[in-house]
């Protein structure tokens, strides 16, 4: 495949200069009345693990649907290695391996055989054998497929995405249904795609896998993108975080209250409790210090993705929330 | 090089072709509704009939005919109605539970699952006509003396108006469930229209009219005619002619692939 020759486009300040391999401008999909996804844009770059999280209904298959082509978007772009999933489906398919939500193979397949049917498919196929080694399902090769566990069978659906040496992977709902350990393991197969330089769209509603395995990630709610960043960086600007500490001297809680960030102060003996969003840390400690206080037995709880995630689709059904913006 | 490139194209294409065969002809030996209805009904009715006719005088309701005569045309209609009957079992469900849809996220598009499955029905009902005159005339003595290019258009006719027919099945039913509910009322239908229970050379009009001009026993009346070395009726043709293309049309017009 040759370089893409769309332009590169940046989203933050804090990404150099990548080779973005996916595009996707202003997408707008209906499904009659009802607007499933709503001028949605983002960019994925080549080697990156990229998530889409949301809530259930928000639009984020719809989004991967439009992408592997097999839904055609109302208006808007998209682009894959500067090719259209629409206009040029059968290149697409040939480079984008794909796992879906909901897909079952017949229930008297072999595990082998739809590998090896799906290597068939591709012009340079990966070994089925190898494939199936490496997701720990090498044992299960002459299973038929309605005999498998249900992390056994989202394995081979995995595998079913690999087989053909995608350069992009998109799995969608990849590990609803499992047992922890068994989440564990297809995330331990995540990190090897990446290593070996696949670029990953992973559609996902548990926020421990996309703060574990995504580089960035994409909060889409109710048809529309709400949040684009690391899952660190959403996590702090909207998850909030928690600060313990003693200051030097007693300072009043209104002071506190004013310093930018701050949300609730709390105050316990001579230590205080400030909970805000933001870089709050450094907020208050420099507003401390340019009021001579200094602070001492700082302990600090940073907010997670889920906390994020939940403060920004709740705010979202409020008007006037604050975005939060890449 | 660009016939270096689509030469490289059609190898691959049958390459994917013949590895969706060998997985659709495991999985139909798995799973054997086609099989062991397509070649099962030809053995079971062909020995039923055949050693009724030996107990039966010649010459049913006046046609000059012994009953294996004429039942071997109706026994070779309804094995291609059993196999096109169960085309919808397994295709239905695999739309159903998605994986047409997965194998659209391939290279491959799912209508080569269809081809794939389609030629190895083919293949059933080329066993089902071999067996039927086969036995027909080697165990059970029927004299017949088959027109092969009227035969064969016959044939040709006949079956690709059944196929459709099974493929207007599996365009209109919507789950599996369905697609079985269909297939069964469809197939008792057309077991009497082609007939297994009476001939319509046995019936009075209207009965035999309905019957001649139904799409199975259009079918059977032309395979009568071309195995008897006659020249099968113009009505006969053209009615399965007309039931071609309205299935096919009607299959085409509905199907989906999720």
């Amino acid at each position: 495949m040759s370089s893409p020759m769309s332009p590169i486009r940046l989203s933050g300040a804090a990404r150099d200069a990548m080779t973005a391999v996916i595009e996707v401008s202003d997408l707008v999909k209906r499904y009659g009345a009802t607007v499933a996804v709503d001028g949605v844009s983002f960019s994925v770059d080549e080697g990156e693990i990229f998530g889409i999280i949301g809530p259930n209904g928000a639009g984020k298959t719809t989004t991967v649907e439009c992408i592997s082509g097999l839904r055609v978007p109302d208006s808007g772009s998209i682009s894959v290695h500067g090719i259209s999933p629409q206009r040029d489906r059968d290149r697409i398919r040939e480079f984008v391996g794909v796992q879906l939500q909901e897909s079952a193979l017949p229930p008297r397949l072999r595990v082998g055989e739809a590998l090896e049917l799906f290597a068939s498919f591709y012009s340079n196929p990966l070994d089925p054998q190898g494939v199936l080694e490496s997701l720990g399902v090498k044992d299960s090769e002459r299973v038929a497929f309605r005999k498998l566990s249900g992390g056994q069978k989202q394995r081979v659906s995995i595998a079913l995405a690999l087989v053909g040496n995608p350069k992009i992977a998109i799995l969608d709902e990849l590990t609803t249904g499992l047992d922890p350990e068994a989440r564990r393991n297809i995330w331990a197969v995540i990190e090897r795609m990446r290593e070996r330089g696949v670029t990953v769209i992973l559609v996902t509603h548990f926020m421990d896998e996309a703060e574990t395995l995504c580089d960035r990630v994409a909060l889409i709610n109710r048809a529309r993108l709400q949040a684009l960043d690391t899952p660190q960086a959403i996590a702090a600007q909207a998850g909030g975080s928690t600060l313990r500490f003693v200051p030097s001297r007693p300072v009043d809680e209104k002071t506190l209250s004013a310093i930018p960030g701050v949300q609730v102060v709390e105050r316990k003996d001579r230590s205080v409790t400030v909970t805000g969003t933001g870089d709050l840390a450094a907020a208050l400690i420099n507003a401390l210090a340019a009021m001579g206080v200094q602070v001492s037995e700082l302990e600090a709880r940073r907010g997670n993705l889920d906390d994020a995630f939940i403060r920004l689709t709740r705010d979202a059904a409020s008007p006037g929330s604050e975005e939060v913006q890449a | 090089m660009r016939a270096g490139l689509s030469a490289e194209l059609s190898r691959r294409s049958r390459v994917q072709l013949a590895a969706l065969l060998k997985v659709q002809a495991r999985l139909s030996l798995r799973e054997p509704y086609g099989v062991g209805l397509g070649l099962g009904f030809p053995v079971v009715l062909l020995v039923l009939f055949g050693v009724i006719s030996r107990h039966v005088p010649g010459n049913v309701g006046g046609s000059g005919l012994t009953v294996i005569d004429l039942y071997i045309p109706t026994i070779m209609v309804i094995s291609f109605v059993a196999i096109a009957i169960s085309l919808p079992n397994t295709l239905v469900r695999d739309r159903e539970m998605g994986w047409l849809r997965r194998i659209s996220t391939t290279p491959v598009h799912p209508s080569r699952l269809l081809a794939a499955q389609l030629i190895l029905n083919l293949v059933l009902a080329a066993a089902a006509i071999v067996i039927t005159i086969g036995g027909g005339t080697v165990i059970f003595g029927a004299p017949l003396s088959v027109n092969i290019p009227f035969f064969i258009l016959s044939l040709v006719l006949a079956v690709a108006e059944i196929f459709s027919l099974g493929l207007v099945v599996v365009a209109l039913a919507p789950t599996q469930t369905v697609a079985s509910a269909l297939g069964g009322v469809l197939f008792f239908a057309l077991l009497f229209l082609s007939g297994l229970w009476v001939q319509p050379v046995q019936v009075g009009e209207p009965l035999r009219a309905i019957m001649w001009y139904s799409p199975v026993g259009a079918a059977v009346r032309a395979l009568l005619y071309s195995v008897f070395n006659a020249t099968p009726p113009v009505s006969a043709l053209a009615a399965l002619i007309v039931y071609a293309f309205v299935f096919a049309f009607v299959a085409v017009r509905y199907f989906r692939w999720e």
